[in-house]
């Protein structure tokens, strides 16, 4: 500091000393004193120019000129608090809303994998699509294809997820873990090397069943072995068979899957000995295909280069294995394109909801500038005077940014506040699962980062137009008088078209609100389709404690018959899938005599294994036909229910009892339909009608299956009854997802979709509050503008209500053109919206709610300051300047 | 005087000021007024600039240690800051003399023909 003011006064002494010279020399050569000084200073040039280019040789000076424009800025937000406190809250609207956006789209898309330079990582596979919902997937023997054929992958590895029972020791009751099933250059080729201990060896991916090893996921080794480092040599159960711990994953890395922790990683090649499927070998058969795999792309190698040498390996896999691979080809994603497809539902939430973020940071981006602008009258005195003393232009917009900066960075702060509130909020969303989930809202380092760069974003976007506006002055009007130019019409006209705008985008968001709101409670009230209440739901994995297949099917036989005697059950049943739920099955069908589109030869759709008791205890009832009964054996003729959809589909007008459908492909079995089921909701409250196929457990043996068990009473009071029941079967048997349907009900059912409204809905209001503080700055400063003109009516003879209604005319144009353009966009956000919600129609209830709404509260904030105007002292109005 | 004015006078370059000033202080310490004085005189007026803007070429050259410069008394008494060459700026003014002359040279050959046709 000392050096720099010395530095500074030495300067001043220069120039000074450099005029009063050349004064003398002027006085000399016989100029009157008052003229040698001017001569002198012409001479000089001008002198705050000479000492900006004299400290920008000293350097750093665009570092002081920041912390000078920084001080500055300071100081004038300081001598506005009205404006800065108006301006920081829009803004913290605004910032808060897109901090807490992208932590719910980062925990349910964006978040990357934990693995080394996740970019490079793509995922191959063969499609598979349900209704939608398409994945990329391979079976062992074509992925090692794959694998040794092509050349763009640094390394393709393929795993499988899956839950098993895990014991920490020999004789401990197993718990249900999440854990994957890897090739052997998982961790290599993923770039994650172990905190402890190894990873797998080539030869462990070598020989079936041989290497009963396993890598420990952090969490897990946390969790169940206190971080303890002497863990490795340990023996642990999976499914009633030893391993041996030889490592564990460091910290960061926490699997391959988006939203469970992966406990722990097993060699692939113990996969035949944990599949318990006596009918085919998971690593022989090319149709098992239940493999995941991602490739490293080489350096250089393109999505498409890679895709077309896969594509080729694809085709003469076809050709090799017609029965298996036929038609069968091959895709290459990105993580990001594999995880829109995988669930596009959720992916089309994410972009809902961030766009309406957008639009509310549009929105008070357009309020500061709004702001801003109308200050810049106000401001053209000082600026000018700046200007006329040698301030750059350029100088002058850095230093308005400089302001702007300031504004979007306390902006930013308070921002965050807001967006943990609406962390928070999302917090609340429950996924019914008794495995540990990593999806979580967090405030973290990247949601830090991302709202920083959205606060800078909208200092640039409201900052940068008012800031070259301002500076745009007409020197000697300006330093004549600061306020007394008529109002440009020009000026006015972007402020208008942004209030206008933002009326427009919050009737927009309160009708989106409204509708969805609106559809939600429609589709509520037409109830389920199946019972909720009296149910309690609990789920078995018998080979998590290594039963063998019969023994599996033995135990659900028994359970379903003890659970039936047990006091305080009506009826209980047996489900794969529950409704709502998040693990659901599909089929592929070929339903006889349809004639399907060329190049497709089959359909997947949604399936259930379930037993003879579901439907009644379910309480879905069967609208033609028959349910399965207890003569559907395993060597009885297969049969199936399907639901109304189906039969509408393969056979309109038709009576599809009775018909057959083959089922896998053109060699599978014929299956024919002895019962038509009523269509329900099968996984969100407002899907579109959905096809659903029903097959007995009988025919289709399952590994886990959930128990239905109807209670007379409280759903929740058969909970120890049960258990005990199951205790009595088996003690070491593992019990999941023990709750009511009720409960799961609404956490699946109710709250999410609620919560959806909730957010738009909060959307909405934030838009209508920022269009409100708009709409009200624009008016008061549009009639404080013409404060002397209003004066000059009343005086002769302009009553009160003539001036109110002036005033207010200029806002409910405003108003009314913002609602006129607010519709037409909302009849097309209504569209897109009918993928998310469907059977909902063009609801005008929501526009005879929402649009008197926005009305009334703009012409409110319209009337106060229209109010002001007309309650103007003529006198005092005329006085005034 | 506005940048317009500027045009029609020759446009110092940036390097050419600074030799331009170390030519100067050639003679001798001086200070800022009588550098500017010295310029414009040596060059009889066709070399003319807003004396102010010496004032960053000045501190430039004092940055790049070609120059130095000390607080003294001038002859009437008075406190002034006084600009001396520095060994440094000796070597490199006699540098860019000899440059000078080369690249004057040059644009002379290329001017000369030009003449000759002109004139026939």
């Amino acid at each position: 500091m000392k050096f720099r003011q010395r530095r500074e006064e030495s300067l001043d002494n220069e120039v000074r000393d450099y005029i009063d010279r050349e004064t003398q020399d002027n006085i000399a050569a016989g100029m009157p004193p008052e003229e040698a000084r001017h001569a002198a200073m012409r001479k000089f040039g001008p002198v705050q120019n000479v000492k900006e280019e004299t400290r920008a040789v000293w350097g750093w000076v665009w570092f002081e000129r920041l912390a000078q424009d920084f001080r500055h800025g300071r100081r004038m937000l300081a001598k506005n608090p009205g404006f800065t406190v108006v301006a920081v809250v829009s803004l913290a609207i605004g910032i808060g809303a897109n901090c807490a956006t992208f932590s719910f789209a980062d925990a349910m898309l964006l978040r990357p994998l934990t693995v080394l330079r996740p970019s490079e990582v793509v995922t191959v596979g063969t499609v598979v699509s349900l209704e939608g919902f398409s994945s990329l997937v391979a079976s062992y023997r074509d992925y090692i294809d794959f694998r040794d054929q092509s050349k763009s992958f640094d390394g393709l590895v393929a795993f499988t997820d899956s839950t098993y029972g895990f014991a920490t020791e020999r004789d401990a009751p197993p718990q249900i873990r999440f854990a994957s099933l890897v090739t052997g250059n998982f961790f290599r080729v993923m770039g994650v090397q172990p905190e402890l201990g190894r990873g797998f060896r080539p030869e462990e991916d070598l020989v079936p069943g041989r290497d009963a090893v396993l890598v420990l996921g952090h969490d897990l080794w946390t969790q169940d072995f206190a971080a303890d480092r002497s863990v490795l040599g340990r023996k642990v159960r999976v499914n009633g068979i030893e391993f041996t711990i030889i490592g564990v994953a460091p910290e960061r890395f926490s699997g391959m899957n988006r939203f469970l922790q992966t406990g722990f990683y097993m060699p692939i090649m113990m996969w035949p000995r944990l599949s318990h499927d006596p009918k085919s070998n998971p690593l022989e058969a090319r149709d098992r295909r239940g493999l995941a795999i991602k490739g490293r792309l080489k350096p250089g190698v393109t999505i498409s280069q890679a895709q077309a040498e896969l594509a080729s390996i694809a085709k003469n896999l076809e050709r090799a294995y017609p029965d298996t691979n036929r038609n069968r080809g091959v895709a290459v994603r990105t993580e990001m394109e594999a995880r829109v497809q995988q669930s596009p539902p959720d992916a089309q939430l994410v972009a809902m909801i961030s766009a309406l973020s957008l639009a509310v940071l549009l929105v008070a981006c357009a309020n500061v500038a709004g702001l801003l602008t109308s200050r810049a009258p106000v401001r053209a005195r000082e600026i000018a005077l700046r200007l006329a003393i040698g301030a750059g232009r350029y100088r002058l917009i850095r230093q308005l940014l400089t302001e702007s900066l300031l504004l979007a960075v306390a902006g930013g702060f308070a921002g965050l506040g807001f967006g943990y509130l609406g962390i928070l909020f999302f917090r609340r969303l429950q996924v019914p699962t008794d495995l540990p989930l990593k999806f979580s809202f967090e405030l973290d380092q990247r949601a830090l980062l991302y709202s920083l760069a959205v606060a800078l974003t909208s200092a640039v976007l409201f900052g940068l137009a008012p800031a070259i506006q301002t500076t745009r002055t007409d020197l000697v009007k300006a330093l004549r008088s600061a306020t007394s130019d008529a109002p440009g019409r020009r000026r006015l006209w972007g402020r208008n078209l942004l209030v206008a705008g933002q009326v427009a985008l919050s009737l927009v968001l309160l009708a989106v609100a409204t509708f969805i709101y609106r559809g939600v409670s429609h589709e509520l009230s037409q109830g389920a389709g199946f019972r909720t209440d009296h149910l309690l739901t609990m789920s078995f994995n018998p080979a998590l404690v290594n039963y063998s297949e019969s023994q599996t099917q033995q135990f659900f036989r028994q359970v379903t018959e003890r659970a039936r005697s047990t006091p305080g059950v009506k009826s209980a049943a047996l489900t794969f899938s529950v409704p709502y739920g998040n693990q659901q099955d599909g089929a592929t069908i070929l339903p006889e005599g349809y004639q399907f589109p060329a190049g497709k030869e089959n359909v997947n759709i949604f399936a259930n294994t379930v037993d003879e008791n579901y439907f009644a205890t379910i309480g879905i009832s069967i609208a033609r036909g028959r349910s399965f009964l207890a003569t559907d054996t395993a060597t009885s003729p297969r049969v199936a229910v399907v639901n109304e959809e189906v039969a509408k589909h393969y056979w309109p007008g038709q009576n599809p009892i009775g018909r057959r459908f083959r089922l896998d492909d053109r060699n599978g079995p014929w299956v024919q339909i002895v019962g038509v089921a009523k269509t329900i909701k099968y996984l969100w409250i407002a899907e579109a009608p959905t096809e659903f196929l029903y097959l007995p457990l009988s025919q289709h043996p399952q590994q886990q299956m959930t128990l239905l068990a109807e209670s007379f009473g409280e759903a929740s009071a058969l909970t120890a009854p049960l258990r005990e029941v199951i205790h009595g079967l088996d003690a070491s048997q593992p019990i999941s997802n023990i709750r009511t349907m009720e409960e799961f009900y609404r956490m699946r059912a109710v709250n999410t979709p609620n919560m959806i409204v909730q957010t738009v809905a909060a959307m909405g209001v934030m838009g209508l509050v920022l269009a409100i503080v708009g709409l009200y700055g624009l008016v008061a400063y549009a009639a404080g503008r013409r404060t002397r003109e209003i004066g000059i009516r009343m005086a002769i003879g302009a009553q009160q209500n003539m001036v109110l209604r002036m005033v207010m005319r200029q806002g409910l144009i405003l108003a009314l053109s913002g609602i006129g353009v607010g519709l037409i966009a909302s009849f097309g956000a209504e569209k897109v919206l009918h993928s998310l919600f469907h059977g909902s129609q063009t609801d005008f209830v929501t526009y005879l709610l929402v649009v008197p709404a926005l009305l009334l509260v703009t012409m409110l904030a319209a009337y106060i300051p229209a109010r002001r105007a007309s309650r103007v002292d003529p006198m005092i109005a005329l006085r005034y300047e | 005087m506005s940048t317009e004015d500027l045009k029609t006078k020759i446009d110092l370059l940036q390097g050419t000021l600074d030799m331009l000033i170390l030519r100067t202080l050639l003679f001798g310490p001086a200070h800022g007024h009588a550098i500017a004085h010295a310029i414009e005189h040596g060059s009889e007026d066709v070399l003319q600039v807003e004396h102010g803007s010496l004032y960053p070429a000045l501190h430039r050259l004092v940055k790049q240690g070609l120059i130095s410069a000390k607080e003294g008394t001038s002859e009437n008494n008075r406190r002034a800051k006084f600009y001396s060459l520095t060994v440094k700026g000796r070597k490199k003014l006699t540098a860019e003399n000899s440059k000078w002359e080369r690249l004057t040279q040059a644009i002379a050959r290329i001017m000369r023909p030009v003449e000759e046709e002109g004139q026939p």
